[in-house]
């Protein structure tokens, strides 16, 4: 959740760039307008697997978000595919769904995803949260 | 008739006493002319020697009986004719006899005792012979119902089979056992039609000795043979020779010894599905009512394929039925997922945006819309175990591991798990397993009282193996809205098969296998019946 609604903001030099990859256009644009309003940089939406690999190759954001369903495909294999791309290393990526975390347990471990989050949780801080995480992980 | 005999003694049946000297005295067909000539000399000799023994204790005319019992014997096995020289014969024999040492026939008075003799010799002959008549009509009653006895009892044994609901393979192979020891013949075999104009054989029972019939072998149908005629006409036929018979299949059966042939249609959905036939290296070997026994053998296998067709149309229904609402619990589930969970996700993000976008000072705003967003999360939950409770879409994501462990994640009761399955498994596999674990999970919560479950799962051959136990109270019953019995349902709907123990006391167990591939629904129950299919 976001600490305030300048919260976020004020404690970064530059805004954290991501890239949505989601197959519902509405939550695209309400994910976009949070995001943005909470400070985070939506550098590119993409809806199939084909467009968020070439999307993120392109625009190279901090971090990719990841719906789990994307139709027929599954975002498991696109975050399988953004972290073998080696265009310039890999892109952490964050999985999202509105199934529970539970559910998806076992094949969140077993994906490279950076972690998971719940759509309705969706917020900057929570983005922010995760990619610490991550760095916090790098330098143990 | 003496062969019959043989046979039946060979067979190791108790033969009636007597039955021995009978069946060598009502022969139909005498035998050789020359061996009555010497027996008739013989019998004749040997009474005739009695007859001068018993010569020193009384008066000759007294012993005329014991020519009668030569000429009885001649007659009953050879006929009259030579009934009729014996009787002669034994006349002047037993002329000289009365009248030894002087030469009896000079007197008129030894013509008048020759011809009486003779006279009466003849007439007892003919009284024996009609008695020989009876006893040969009377044998062939018994034979005829002995058999008939025995066809009873062995179409018995078969229906007994199919109403047991045993594997085709198995009738057809008591079947061809019992329609050649009914017949008394040396061959029987059971041929299914192909859609190539050809007869397969699908089993065959031959004598020890007879080159064997190849079971699996294709038999064209061309030319003269039984089978083609059956075919043709659908009504049971007889060869009983395939001497001159045309055709690869008559010489084809030549070949392997046989001579005369029966067979009747197998009829199962008023078509000549197949046809059961009898075969003799004889050839004369099968009586005149042999087509309706033979039939009588061909209309029980019609009746236990018509049965397993059907039993194999309803577990393939079930099955269809089963998947169908499979495939629809999934498009729910997906169109709810898509459609109104997506839509209540991005109405709470922009309730959060419109949350976050409200002045500071006003509070009490900002906490109803806070409010909403928390109850708009709190539906969108509710929506989503609903979802979860038509289809897991765990299951179709993730496969059968993960969408288990995640089960025995949210098990009320702590589950140990030993779960060893590949990657993925057929639908139907996965969604049944799924079930069952999860009805047996749900079940244990609500009625076991156990402190844990042990949920094994593994493919074992062609299965895939369930395995849960709980150390509860026990005492489970299919019978009694546990939810055993929707299990069990849908187990078997997938062509499985479950076995619950639960004793008082002691928890509940279930086993449960599933076939991984849909054909094993039909395995042994169907393949071989249908017709192009081996």
């Amino acid at each position: 959740m976001a600490t305030g609604h300048n919260g976020v903001v004020e404690s970064q030099v530059e805004p954290t760039r991501v890239v949505i990859v989601d197959d519902n256009p509405e939550f695209l644009d309400s994910a976009r307008r949070l995001l943005e309003h909470q400070g985070v940089r939506v550098a590119g939406l993409a809806s199939t697997n084909a467009d968020g690999l070439r999307c993120v190759q392109e625009l190279r954001p901090d971090v990719t978000l990841v719906d789990v369903n994307l139709g027929e495909e599954s975002g498991f294999d696109l975050a399988e595919a953004l972290q073998e791309s080696d265009d310039g290393g890999p892109v952490p990526v964050i999985l999202i769904s509105t199934h529970a975390e539970p559910d998806l347990a076992e094949m969140i471990e077993t994906s490279p995803a950076i972690g998971f989050l719940a759509k309705s949780a969706l917020s900057a801080g929570a983005i922010t949260a995760a990619i610490s995480r991550l760095g916090h992980n790098h330098l143990k | 008739m003496i062969e019959q005999v043989v046979a039946e003694v060979k067979n190791g049946r108790p033969e009636r006493p007597g039955g021995r000297v009978m069946s060598l005295l009502v022969q139909p067909t005498p035998p050789p002319l020359w061996r009555g000539l010497v027996a008739a000399a013989a019998l004749i000799g040997v009474e005739t020697v009695v007859v001068l023994l018993l010569k020193h204790f009384a008066p000759t005319n007294a012993f005329g009986t014991v020519y009668l019992l030569g000429v009885l014997v001649v007659g009953a096995a050879w006929g009259f004719g030579l009934a009729a020289i014996n009787a002669l014969a034994s006349a002047v024999a037993f002329d000289y006899c009365r009248s030894w040492p002087d030469s009896g026939l000079s007197h008129p008075q030894n013509w008048v005792v020759v011809g009486v003799f003779f006279i009466v010799a003849l007439l007892s002959n003919s009284l024996a012979w009609l008695a020989r008549a009876s006893a040969i009509e009377a044998e062939r009653r018994r034979h005829e119902a002995d058999l008939a006895a025995r066809q009873q009892t062995a179409l018995r044994r078969v229906a007994t089979l199919v109403a047991r609901g045993v594997p085709p393979s198995e009738v057809f192979s008591a079947v061809v056992a019992e329609l050649a020891s009914c017949l008394e013949v040396q061959n029987a075999a059971l041929f299914r039609y192909e859609p190539d104009g050809t007869a397969l054989l699908l089993a065959a029972a031959d004598e020890p000795g007879l080159q064997k019939m190849p079971v699996g072998e294709r038999f064209s149908l061309d030319g003269d043979n039984v089978a083609a005629m059956v075919r043709r006409s659908g009504r049971a036929a007889r060869m009983d020779s395939h001497d001159h018979a045309a055709g690869t299949a008559a010489a084809r059966i030549r070949a392997l010894g046989l001579c005369s042939a029966v067979g009747a249609p197998i009829v199962v959905d008023n078509r000549v599905w197949g046809v059961a036939v009898a075969g003799s290296s004889r050839p004369d070997a099968f009586p005149p009512g042999a087509e309706q026994r033979v039939s009588d053998f061909a209309d029980l296998i019609g009746i236990a394929i018509a049965n397993v067709q059907a039993r194999a149309e309803l577990t393939a229904s079930r099955a269809r039925i089963v998947a169908a609402a499979d495939d629809t619990r999934r498009l729910i589930e997906r169109d709810l997922h898509d459609g109104a969970q997506q839509r209540l996700v991005s109405l709470g993000l922009r309730l959060r945006l419109a949350e976050d976008s409200v002045a500071p000072e006003q509070m009490a705003l900002r906490e109803q819309i806070s409010d909403v967003v928390t109850d708009l999360v709190a539906v969108s939950d509710e929506l989503r175990e609903m979802s979860r409770g038509i289809h897991p879409a765990i299951l179709s994501k993730g496969g059968l591991g993960p969408a288990l462990r995640a089960l025995a994640r949210r098990s009320a009761t702590p589950v140990n798990l030993d779960v060893a399955v590949p990657h993925r498994l057929p639908d139907y596999v996965e969604v049944a397993g799924y079930y069952v674990v999860a009805e047996a999970l749900t079940n244990v919560t609500k009625h076991a009282q156990a402190s844990e479950v042990h949920l094994a799962v593994k493919t074992e051959g062609d299965h895939l193996y369930l395995s849960i136990r709980d150390d509860g109270v026990g005492g489970a019953d299919a019978g009694k809205g546990s939810g055993l019995i929707g299990l069990v349902d849908r187990v078997e709907a997938v062509g499985g098969r479950i076995d619950i123990t639960s004793h008082r006391g002691d928890g509940t167990s279930l086993e449960v296998l599933i076939p991984l591939e849909r054909d094993l629904l039909a395995a042994g129950q169907s393949s071989e019946l249908v017709p192009g299919q081996t």
